[in-house]
């Protein structure tokens, strides 16, 4: 499975629903898959993705989709405790799992070497967790995350990579209050 | 109103209800408080760059949010504040216990503890140290105020000349 077909599926299953993107080819794909105001770029800030979705799902009774990378995860692993502490009944994570740091080079990440993320989900009290390798599957896992109402979910997608796309023309404020306010009044100045 | 109720006070005048923390002795004076306050979302991150992550995302989807750390959290924070909150500005207030000043018995604590105030500086962040002072409420809100004007995070410094937090 290619991510960028993963994303464009995801996109599409999405509907209207939040979407937090890891830094790099995961946010660019995003964004080649579709523009949505309710697309949450991040371009630094490496290992966040699931947190800032976390964030998120705790204040809103939304879907909301983390777009995150298995070595971005690895940098951060503590936020899949913090998800399994807080179980947000609507947080679905996808890792994209390429099992390298891909854009420093292709080394090997933890999950080439034996690093299973599932089961750290599981083992963090995440009980709806899934291993894809293919769209068909990861369609199904999809689907289902969305419709429940059960969460959270925890999706490992395995991904060949493929190459990069161009870099996404997006901007940090940009994305955050175009985000932001598809939620709340825009600010206006004085306030 | 002692000063740990004066921030609890503030957060609710600034409608910023979702609280991200890493447990701290000293910030547990205000941390206990807001916990036992249905107002409040209380939220234990693992690591501080986490609890930054955690709160821009509750920005992000419209509940304002505040940060608890000690100082050598915040060296843990630094890269999510310069990466996250500042390109993407996000006024996410941060308060923060100084170790490593007067009071201090750890070594190990001294060095993240002066640099904290370098650091913001050198990100371009407000930063204040709270005093009980009389003026404790003017200067919270002042600052909750320049923090939303100016979209970026800001730190409110505690010490333990304010808390009489942990010493030796």
């Amino acid at each position: 499975m290619r991510r960028f077909d993963g994303t464009q599926l995801v996109s599409r299953l999405a509907g209207d629903a939040p979407i937090v993107s890891n830094l790099g080819p995961s946010s660019d794909e995003l964004w080649h898959a579709g523009h949505r105001d309710r697309n949450f770029y991040t371009y630094g800030n490496m290992g966040l993705c699931s947190s800032i979705a976390l964030g998120m799902a705790m204040v809103t009774d939304e879907q909301v989709i983390s777009l995150d990378g298995d070595g971005s995860m690895l940098m951060n692993l503590g936020t899949v405790a913090s998800i399994g502490r807080e179980q947000p009944k609507n947080l679905t994570v996808i890792v994209w799992d390429n099992e390298q740091w891909g854009q420093t080079g292709g080394q090997t990440s933890h999950t080439g070497t034996g690093t299973d993320l599932e089961k750290v989900a599981q083992s963090c009290g995440i009980t709806r967790t899934k291993t894809v390798s293919d769209l068909e599957d990861l369609e199904a896992a999809v689907s289902e995350a969305l419709a429940s109402s059960d969460g959270p979910y925890f999706i490992v997608a395995k991904i060949e990579e493929a190459g990069y796309m161009s870099v996404a023309p997006v901007e940090p404020e940009f994305t955050l209050y175009r985000f932001r306010n598809t939620f709340v009044e825009p600010r206006r100045p004085g306030d | 109103m002692n000063w740990a109720e004066q921030i609890v006070q503030t957060l609710k005048d600034w409608d910023t209800s979702m609280i991200v923390y890493v447990p701290d002795i000293s910030i547990h004076q205000v941390t206990s408080l807001i916990d036992a306050d249905p107002y409040f979302k209380l939220v234990s991150a693992t690591r501080e760059e986490e609890a930054i992550g955690i709160a821009v995302g509750s920005y992000a989807a419209g509940r304002n949010a505040a940060v608890f750390m000690q100082s050598s959290g915040f060296g843990n924070s630094v890269n999510a504040i310069a990466s996250l909150c500042v390109p993407a500005r996000t006024p996410i207030p941060m308060f923060v216990n100084m170790r490593g000043g007067p009071g201090e018995f750890n070594i190990a604590q001294v060095a993240m503890g002066r640099a904290v105030i370098p650091i913001m500086d050198q990100l371009g962040l407000p930063h204040f140290i709270l005093e009980d002072d009389g003026k404790m409420d003017k200067l919270l809100d002042g600052a909750m105020k320049l923090c939303h004007a100016n979209r970026q995070p800001l730190a409110i410094c505690l010490t333990q000349m304010l808390h009489g937090g942990k010493i030796a």
